[in-house]
């Protein structure tokens, strides 16, 4: 509570040109994303979005099915890059254009359509696209190996997952979202993004995971939780940012809205 | 808490290392996508030697001539399968690479001949051949890149890409050369070392060895291979992860184009001559064995074990029929079965895991 008392004191309201009202970060945030605007053709995805992450906070991004929380997490993740706008990092301007200048960037994410391939291993999984090599790019099973090993012991603890060679396709869904979430865990940076995480979860690897969150943000690593628990949403989080058609339509602190008031904003909207 | 459940993955991996062969081998059968053909290979397998046995005048199986032509001919369509595999793993098709083994195997021929890098001419040039079959794999490799790059820029399906590739090569080595058979018996060392024989080993079947290890080094051990089977199993995660899928697919279009033009300088240097056509048919043949081999059709899964098992086992079924002196169209009957009965077997080892 103390973190986000320092991060969201109730004079820090609403700057004069935020379009949709919200709080405003004290110092450089980690990340903020100013006046984003992402077009499909003539389909808005996301109009005027302002968006910030703290140092070691919990953001929850929260709002109906469409609202382009997705597109705001994806664009975040260099995936979808803005039409226009700002986004800083640690105050400076940065394109986030590729998944490799998110990832410079701290950031890591774990999506609603879980990125695993089925006909790979856990651990082939986990280290794809990052894979331990040598020099000549030739791959360090072994190594890869004890780290899957430790990574699905340590991060999130899946059910059932007692072979890291097993391929991810014979997982449920839960334990393949566990496996996305303990890669991205692994490689975590100062940001994690978890795009509705626990939508296959059981409630145990759930309450490991929420648990997760919470370890993490003491240790430092900030994260944004997209999802549509709001129950879940309001056991982790600092801040509430709720969006719909595309922009933020209510934001608060924890210690200044209710779960009534955040359910009210949701369905209103 | 989470020390112990690490130390329980420990210890459950550990325990999966320590099982005895038997159950290893079991497991191998039913986990691994080329498990269920290794099975069959070996029955088939099995089932010749006894009959080489049992009736050694009328099914002269073991027969060293028969072994020595069995393992010449494998190689032509082992080379290009492998190439034909790893771009089905990363999930496109390349139907061109019968055109291309003709195509290029010619413009390799031509070019040995005409610097004199023919072995019956004055003083041949001992680089020559090696200057023809650099250029065609040179030429393969961009082919399969034009091929990827039509592909991936215009969002078409690479099957309707490279089946135009296949008839647009089928014309260009028509026009290029003729209809003509080409003569191509290149100067030393080529010769020996595409076309020297010890024993029952011709060169083609050392290079098909040298190919496969490096592929599986490639496929199995190495980050890209890795790549290959992201970007093929599911594109939106290699993405996600950031790995490029069109540079990767590209690099796989090029590979079977560069193993198409190999694999048709090997087969001309083994026979002496080159027909234009000789190559067309071969594509849906070395798709047959990858996917007999256990390579899904929609990529993101397959071997080269498989491939090498798959191609092995077309080249057994040929050999049977030709041994029994059956007709030629049998050989079509039976791998066009073989593909329909592999490919149940995968799906059945797969369910029966799930």
């Amino acid at each position: 509570m103390k973190d986000s008392l320092r991060h969201f004191s109730p004079q820090a309201h609403v700057p004069v040109d935020a379009p949709t009202g919200g709080l405003a970060p004290i110092g450089a945030p980690l990340l903020e994303a100013r006046n984003i605007v992402k077009r499909y053709g003539s389909f808005v995805a996301l109009d005027d979005m302002n968006f910030f992450i703290g140092r070691a906070e919990v953001v929850a991004l929260l709002g109906d099915n469409g609202a382009g929380k997705s597109t705001l997490v994806k664009m975040m993740s260099g995936i979808n890059p803005p039409t226009s706008g700002e986004i800083f990092v640690n105050g400076k301007r940065t394109e986030l254009n590729s998944r490799a200048a998110s990832e410079r960037a701290g950031i890591e994410t774990i999506y609603q359509d879980i990125a695993l391939v089925d006909a790979m291993s856990i651990t082939r999984n986990i280290f794809m696209g990052r894979e331990i090599t040598t020099r000549l790019g030739f791959l360090d099973l072994r190594r890869m190996e004890e780290v899957a090993v430790e990574i699905l012991g340590s991060a999130v603890q899946i059910s059932g997952i007692d072979n890291p060679r097993k391929e991810v396709g014979f997982l449920s869904g839960g334990q393949k979202q566990a496996v996305a979430i303990a890669r991205a865990v692994y490689f975590k940076r100062n940001i994690l993004l978890l795009d509705e995480p626990t939508s296959a979860l059981s409630v145990r690897e759930t309450e490991h995971l929420l648990g997760y969150v919470r370890e993490l943000k003491s240790d430092g690593t900030s994260s944004v939780l997209v999802t549509h628990n709001l129950y879940h949403a309001y056991m982790v989080c600092d801040r509430f940012v709720v969006m719909s058609h595309g922009t933020k339509v209510f934001e608060a602190a924890k210690q200044d809205t209710s779960i009534e008031e955040l359910t009210d904003h949701v369905i209103r909207t | 808490m989470s020390l112990s459940h690490a130390e329980h993955i420990r210890q459950a991996v550990a325990a999966h290392n320590a099982r005895p062969i038997p159950v290893k081998l079991a497991d191998w059968v039913r986990t691994s996508p080329e498990g269920g053909i290794a099975v069959l290979f070996m029955v088939v397998q099995i089932a010749c030697i006894a009959g080489g046995l049992l009736f050694p005048d009328s099914f002269r199986y073991l027969l060293q001539a028969n072994i020595a032509v069995t393992l010449k001919s494998i190689a032509p369509l082992g080379l290009m399968a492998l190439g034909v595999g790893v771009l089905m793993i990363a999930g496109e098709y390349d139907l061109s690479v019968g055109a291309l083994y003709s195509f290029l195997s010619i413009v390799a021929a031509t070019v040995a001949n005409s610097l004199n890098g023919d072995i019956g001419g004055d003083h041949p040039s001992w680089a020559a051949p090696f200057i023809g079959l650099a250029l065609a794999l040179v030429l393969g490799g961009l082919i399969g890149c034009v091929h990827s790059a039509i592909t991936l820029r215009f969002n078409i399906p690479s099957f309707i890409t490279t089946l135009g590739g296949m008839l647009l090569w089928k014309g260009a080595t028509l026009l290029y050369h003729g209809a003509s058979s080409l003569r191509f018996k290149p100067s030393e060392p080529f010769a020996t070392i595409f076309g020297g024989e010890y024993g029952v080993i011709h060169a083609s079947i050392v290079w098909f060895a040298i190919f496969a290890v490096a592929f599986y080094l490639l496929l199995h051990r190495h980050r890209l291979g890795n790549h290959f089977y992201a970007v093929g199993g599911n594109r939106n995660a290699a993405v996600a992860i950031g790995i490029k899928p069109n540079r990767t697919k590209t690099i796989a279009f090029a590979i079977a184009g560069f193993m198409a033009a190999f694999s048709g300088v090997v087969a001309a240097t083994r026979v002496g001559s080159i027909q234009p056509g000789g190559g067309l048919g071969m594509e849906l043949q070395a798709i047959a064995a990858c996917v007999i081999g256990g390579a899904a059709l929609t990529g993101g899964r397959g071997s080269i074990l498989g491939v090498v098992l798959g191609t092995a086992l077309v080249f057994t079924i040929q050999d049977i029929l030709l041994l029994l002196r059956a007709p030629g169209f049998y050989f079509d009957m039976f791998v066009g079965t073989l593909i329909v009965v592999a490919v149940i077997m995968n799906t059945a080892i797969r369910r029966s895991r799930a």
